[in-house]
């Protein structure tokens, strides 16, 4: 199959086609709630949880025996959100770091996950196989249930985040001002952590425990390249998360002994790429472009600058000059003094230049000019 | 206890002790993440170095896996350094990124590899023993335990060799680069060592548990002491003592090996998070009880000395006025009463001489906010700690 074929598909084939709204709906909600987690400076939280809520499934299964997806999920949410209070508790209470309690919880949790279902597996019980596919996620397990849940979470996201925006919102870029206007800073705090949480474990299925940070922090990192404005990021975060889904979905379905989850994460790296080089304002090849055309019009002032000093000696500011006495300076070449006829600055015949009005007028005002608004 | 039994514990307490003591230094340099990113993104080098070398034991793999986890830390700095997105946001894009590609080759090539993905993060203990290395015939032991072993001789060599410049360039960068040490080549070094060490380690115990060896012994040990060398001492313990009980739990539970022995470092953290004397959880609870208890006794002190008025001062006063519940008014007065600080007389608290004393010098502290002034002061008065 060939990725035109998939697409032809993609409408009428019922696995296809769950697979593909699954990670499309996926990927928004993970890039909506991403954002946060992204301007938080909480971009490795999500590592951690993903990687804390194994055991969770682990437990769950051994407490009921049956592989009910669902409550698979709520054991990872519960052990999800142990994890991420315990991660809180040790910055809080201990003088251990950030980056230390992370790596500690993501770890220990993730071992004894690990523990756990090695133990299952050993156990003379035909339904355990199949669990480890919380690993690396199968796309290919998606049914319809599990996007309806999907979407349900989705709205239901949504919907806090539109009712809590202002609060989101004021607590992201200032908290202690959230706390003197008298807002529990602690609720809305616990509020959207349980939603990152949340959307984290709704992912493991499908991305799995090891790639699902990457489905939280790339789009958004993505995103944050366009603009400066949340509302803006939250949207093109969810539309590039969505995009990752669908054509992860899409190549990994294409080709042969591709798992979807790693191939989604990709696609989300692609963006992340495209967003750092080419976004118009904060993009590497813009800001190298504009850093150059920056030091180019230095050198032409920096030329004005000098011509302007000779200049000022003279009566008539249109008394021509020779071009040989600029030597002492480096800073000219044939291209630049071109550039600065081009600007009408000065004006060129033969051997010889001679300042305009125009020139005389920029040169006398270069150094006391307003700053320009960006 | 077997001879492969005994191979198995001597293997898990050296990838153990190597990873240790690399960690020790992760952590104190809060770089514990970086880890857990070069934990993952070896696999594209492992994965490649197998295509060349068709030898997961090979130097040379271990060589070239080694160059991707330095390869990340640089591409994670170069990120950062470009000012786009925060560190910790570039580490998540980089690592998930070069594991994502080492997955995909593994399993765009899973016929002419012996490779899963599962061994790479899981690893397998329990066969390291079999994969042994003969020399002109004769068995000389377990591959890995050499390889290992080896690992962990350089890793002390070195410390030993820099354990000065490690030192100061952890402790105090300025420094370092005025005494001359390079904090640039202390960084890099640091960072080829953990590499090397999370390479060699990772097909024992896996890539993520590696972070667990390497993080959790020395953020346990950082909890019981501040002093580098104990801190060094404390986490190789640890983490010998994890290998082993480790080995014994899987045994019995019959499960996996590193998963026993990650989740013995997790009680060990979990009891020592809780009951270390100075920097466990119960002792800092207690300490900041402690604390508001003498904040209370000191604001009720001041107000003594503020007030020459019987109503002000009668017994009662506490609860009604200055709004404190009652066991917390009878735990303060208490307090002062047992510290000789007040007197009571029909219900009218008083300060005594050493109460007067001590609340001019706590206005004093007050008004010129020395912060580290206060203890050594209830030092000097306290007979009893709140």
């Amino acid at each position: 199959m060939n990725i035109l074929e998939y697409f032809e598909l993609v409408f009428t084939d019922y696995t296809l086609r769950t697979i593909t709204l699954g990670t499309a709906v996926l990927g928004a909600i993970c890039g909506m709630l991403g954002s946060f987690a992204v301007l938080r400076k909480q971009s490795l939280l999500g590592d951690a949880i993903s990687h804390a809520a194994l055991p969770g499934i682990a437990v769950a299964f051994l407490i009921t025996g049956a592989k009910d997806t669902n409550i698979l999920l709520l054991g990872a949410l519960v052990s999800g959100l142990i994890g991420t209070f315990w991660i809180r508790g040790i910055i809080k209470k201990t003088h251990l770091k950030t980056d230390t309690a992370l790596g500690l919880i993501l770890s220990l949790f993730f071992g004894f996950g690990m523990l756990l279902l090695t133990f299952i597996q050993k156990q003379p019980n035909a339904n355990q196989a199949g669990l480890d596919k919380y690993l690396f996620g199968q796309a290919a397990t998606l049914v319809e249930s599990d996007v309806i849940l999907m979407v349900l979470v989705t709205a239901a996201a949504l919907f806090v985040l539109l009712l809590f925006w202002k609060e989101f919102k004021i607590l992201l870029f200032d908290a202690d001002y959230t706390k003197t206007l008298g807002f529990n800073t602690k609720f809305i705090d616990s509020l959207i952590t349980f939603f990152i949480v949340l959307a984290i474990v709704l992912g493991l299925q499908t991305v799995g425990v090891v790639l699902m940070s990457a489905m939280l922090l790339a789009p958004a990192a993505a995103a944050r390249q366009w603009t400066n404005r949340l509302g803006t990021m939250i949207f093109i975060a969810a539309i590039f998360g969505a995009f990752s889904g669908v054509f992860g979905t899409a190549i990994s379905a294409s080709q042969n002994n591709l798992s979807t989850g790693p191939v989604i994460v990709l696609v989300a790296a692609v963006f992340v790429v495209i967003s750092f080089v080419f976004s118009p304002r904060r993009g590497l090849l813009f800001r190298h472009l504009r850093f150059r055309q920056n030091r180019r019009d230095l050198k032409l002032q920096k030329t004005l600058q000098f011509m302007y000093e000779i200049v000022k000696t003279h009566d008539s500011i249109s008394h021509p000059h020779a071009i040989r006495i600029l030597n002492n300076f480096q800073g000219f070449t044939k291209k630049s003094l071109q550039e600065m006829e081009e600007k009408q600055w000065i004006i060129l015949s033969g051997q010889e230049w001679s300042m305009t009005q125009e020139g005389f007028k920029t040169a006398e005002n270069l150094y006391n000019q307003p700053f320009p608004n960006d | 206890m077997t001879s492969p039994q005994i191979e198995i514990q001597l293997i898990a307490a050296v990838v153990a002790i190597a990873c240790a003591i690399p960690g020790v230094f992760l952590v104190l340099r809060k770089m514990a993440l970086i880890s857990d990113a070069i934990s993952h993104s070896i696999l594209p080098g492992i994965v490649l170095g197998f295509f060349i070398t068709h030898d997961l034991n090979s130097p040379l793999l271990i060589v070239l896996a080694a160059i991707t986890g330095v390869i990340t830390v640089i591409l994670v700095e170069a990120i950062q350094r470009t000012g786009l997105v925060k560190e910790d946001t570039a580490i998540g894009l980089v690592f998930p990124a070069l594991f994502s590609i080492g997955v995909i080759l593994i399993a765009k090539n899973a016929n002419d590899v012996h490779l899963d993905v599962d061994a790479v993060l899981l690893g397998e203990l329990a066969f390291a023993p079999f994969d042994r290395l003969l020399m002109g015939g004769v068995d000389m032991g377990p591959k890995s335990l050499w390889i290992m072993g080896s690992i962990l001789l350089i890793i002390i060599a070195l410390l030993l060799l820099f354990y000065k410049e490690l030192k100061v360039s952890t402790f105090d960068i300025g420094l370092s680069s005025a005494l001359g040490i390079s904090p640039m080549i202390m960084h890099y070094g640091l960072m080829s060592v953990s590499s090397v060490t999370v390479v060699g380690a990772f097909d024992a115990v896996g890539a993520i548990l590696v972070v667990a060896l390497m993080i959790a012994p020395a953020a346990t040990a950082y909890l019981l002491t501040s002093d580098l060398k104990k801190m060094l001492l404390l986490s190789v313990f640890f983490a010998i003592f994890s290998a082993i009980a480790g080995y014994w739990m899987a045994n019995i539970l019959d499960a996996s090996i590193s998963g026993s022995m990650t989740t013995m470092l997790g009680i060990v953290f979990l009891l020592v998070y809780l009951f270390a004397p100075q920097k466990g959880l119960i002792a800092v609870l207690y300490r900041q009880q402690q604390q508001r208890t003498e904040v209370s006794l000191l604001t009720f002190l001041l107000h003594l000395n503020n007030h020459s008025e019987t109503e002000e001062r009668h017994i009662n006063h506490l609860q009604e006025h200055i709004n404190w519940q009652k066991v917390r008014s009878k735990t303060v007065l208490n307090l002062a009463l047992k510290n000789n600080m007040i007197e009571i007389d029909e219900n009218i608290v008083s300060l005594t001489e050493k109460g007067k004393e001590f609340t001019d010098l706590a206005l004093e502290y007050i008004i010129t906010n020395k912060d580290e002034k206060i203890e050594p002061m209830k030092d000097d008065f306290f007979l009893f700690r709140g």
